[in-house]
């Protein structure tokens, strides 16, 4: 009885999950071993591993695998870079500045991803505010490239990103006992010691959950790179939008979306065993 | 071995002084606590000793040396936390390598020394766990094995039995006086717990309100109490408040309610009040009619050993403990003994 009451409490989202996540998986695995249709069809009669020779041999699409990759992990850098020292603050922030700067922090969240993408557009652009002003101040003559590059990709992922790398940070930070460093300190460890050696290795779950919530986030973001990087960067993630709708060519575009699942899963699992926690 | 003197010390955080002026000297290998309600000052001068809080005003002197504008990494103390601030990360072995680490001492010795210590405080099979894998007991000794095992100057203790269960508590209680008169280390030690106070330490300093109320061993402070405050604070007190009929040579003869006079020792005028004290074990029972003072028992509770009696008379309300054997039925009429040689005069609360 007692033992049947949590399996009965989880089916509904079991259900959800079931219906809406494995059974569309499914789908996917399987359209992505279909034949390549013909006269207009999405797909061919027959089974095969057509889809993946095609991505495997094609180098234009081959090649943005790694590149998508690439632009993750230095999103994930970027974010951890200016995300960690904030979180930090915040945690040791008195209790009113505290929700302050948490509530800053969440803001973006409250504006759709493709608003806070357009905005980047306005001050990135050729004619935008940064160039605008530069130029009037007479310190530029040409526009600076900003967008249209991994460079402008990367900034405005970093920005849509960040709070997802700061709130898994912040829950970690604020999980510590302050006595530790305390002790730390005690002990003989400076400030920058206590960091080093107990701060910053203690909050590894959250720089670890961190990181990952971010990589994955920004390899399969679509809108961001989109709009940023308009037709000069092109991830994988817009390549399978372009597959599937444009070119209407569902098994590549499947084969392609699962490629980059399993590359960013292997890349997820590397990451979590590099960072494999003992004492946990 | 570190005398540790503190001279006015002063905190303020902008409000009212955490610490008023605190004075107090520690000698060398002595075991000091720091005893007094939650918010007395206790954990602040740990704190100011250790180097978390920067002094208002004062000095703090470790070995005569001024110190108190120290960084606390600077300052060779060994400190053990309430909630033991153990290194989640490291294992027990690491948790006690830190400190060795932090001083440079090479490799081949911390080794050496972790072990020793880890033999001291009985964690040697326990080396290689990681904090969450040991109880709370276990812990509690990886916490006095980290701060000990850097030979500190002296040990600050806050609080560091609160987290345990009463009977690991009173395990812990002998096992961290025995080995602190074993390293012969200065020790201060804070805590709420009188009894913790008394059975542990060589000196007591009460505390009230930012200040200290009364230093003194555990018989002094149990015995011959500064004020009513402190009497109540420190176990528990009876506090008669009778009149002085004569008094002469620092003697004062007060009497009680049943015409029965009592000598104490304390200068007082004839025709003022004095607050008497007397410890419920310090009161014996007498057949009704004798004895200096008269009651009814309203309460009796077994306590194995002892009896706890709720005695009322004309003094008010007296608590009364006895040997099991003494027995007297709640609601029995009875007469009180009191001990003449025990009594002690007291400052009554201001409040009272």
């Amino acid at each position: 009885m007692s033992r049947r009451r949590p399996l009965l409490l989880i089916a509904p989202a079991a259900g959800l999950i079931f219906f809406f996540v494995m059974l569309p998986y499914i789908n996917v695995l399987v359209m992505s071993l279909r034949m390549p249709g013909a006269d207009g069809k999405p797909y061919g009669p027959g089974f095969g591993m057509e889809a993946y020779a095609q991505f495997f041999a094609e180098n234009y699409y081959l090649s943005a695998l790694p590149h998508t990759l690439w632009l993750g992990i230095v999103t994930t850098a970027v974010c951890l870079v200016l995300g960690y020292p904030l979180a930090l603050h915040i945690a040791t922030a008195s209790r009113r500045w505290r929700g302050l700067l948490y509530g800053i922090v969440l803001s973006p969240l409250l504006v759709g991803i493709v608003i806070r993408s357009y905005g980047w557009t306005i001050l990135l652009g050729n004619t935008g505010v940064i160039n605008k002003t530069l130029k009037d101040l007479g310190i530029i003559t040409r526009p600076l490239k900003l967008m249209y590059n991994d460079f402008g990709v990367v900034l405005a992922l970093a920005h849509v990103f960040l709070p997802f790398m700061v709130l898994p940070l912040l829950a970690s930070l604020q999980g510590i006992d302050p006595a530790i460093g305390q002790a730390a300190r005690s002990l003989g460890a400076s400030r920058l010691t206590v960091f080093r050696r107990v701060t910053f290795p203690v909050s590894m779950p959250g720089v670890q959950s961190g990181c990952i919530l971010v990589f994955v986030l920004a390899i399969s973001s679509y809108v961001t790179p989109a709009l940023i990087g308009g037709m000069r960067v092109k991830t994988t993630t817009i390549l399978v939008v372009d597959a599937l709708i444009d070119q209407f060519l569902w098994p590549f575009g499947s084969a392609m979306a699962l490629v980059l699942a399993v590359s960013a899963g292997l890349i997820v699992i590397a990451f979590a065993m590099l960072t494999r926690m003992k004492w946990k | 071995m570190t005398e540790v003197s503190l001279l006015s010390l002063v905190k303020s955080y902008g409000g009212a002084p955490a610490l008023r002026g605190i004075s107090l000297n520690v000698g060398h290998g002595q075991f000091v606590s720091l005893l007094g309600p939650s918010g007395c000052g206790k954990s602040t001068t740990l704190r100011c000793i250790a180097g978390f809080e920067e002094v208002t005003d004062g000095r703090i002197l470790f070995d005569g040396k001024d110190i108190s504008r120290k960084l606390p990494e600077k300052r060779d103390i060994g400190m053990v936390f309430q909630s033991y601030a153990l290194f989640p990360h490291l294992t027990v072995a690491q948790n006690l390598a830190f400190g060795l680490e932090m001083r440079k001492v090479p490799k081949a010795q911390i080794a050496e020394r972790v072990a020793k210590t880890l033999d001291l405080v009985q964690l040697t099979p326990y080396a290689g766990r990681y904090p969450k894998a040991l109880s709370g007991g276990q812990q509690q000794r990886v916490a006095l094995g980290r701060a000990l095992v850097i030979e500190p100057a002296i040990l600050l203790l806050d609080e560091p039995l609160a987290n345990l269960d009463a009977k690991l508590r009173d395990e812990m209680r002998g096992f961290i006086r025995d080995l602190q008169k074993r390293v012969g280390i200065t020790t201060i030690y804070v805590t709420h717990d009188q009894n913790e106070a008394m059975t542990m330490s060589d000196l007591v300093v009460v505390m009230f309100d930012g200040d200290i109320a009364q230093a003194g061993t555990p018989e002094e402070i149990y015995n011959t109490p500064a004020t009513e405050q402190v009497a109540r604070f420190v176990g528990n007190a009876n506090i008669l408040d009778l009149p002085v009929a004569a008094s002469g040579a620092g003697m004062a003869e007060v009497t009680l309610p049943g015409g029965a006079a009592l000598s104490v020792p304390a200068p007082a005028t004839p025709g003022a009040r004095l607050g008497i004290m007397a410890r419920p074990e310090q009161i014996a029972l007498a057949d009704a009619g004798q004895g200096h003072l008269q009651g009814r028992v309203t309460r009796r509770l077994f306590g194995g050993g002892y009896i706890d009696y709720e005695i009322a008379t004309d003094c008010g309300v007296l608590a009364v403990q006895t040997p099991a054997n003494v027995l007297a039925g709640e609601g029995a009429a009875v007469g009180l003994v009191l001990d003449p040689a025990r009594l002690w005069p007291v400052a009554r609360d201001a409040a009272a």
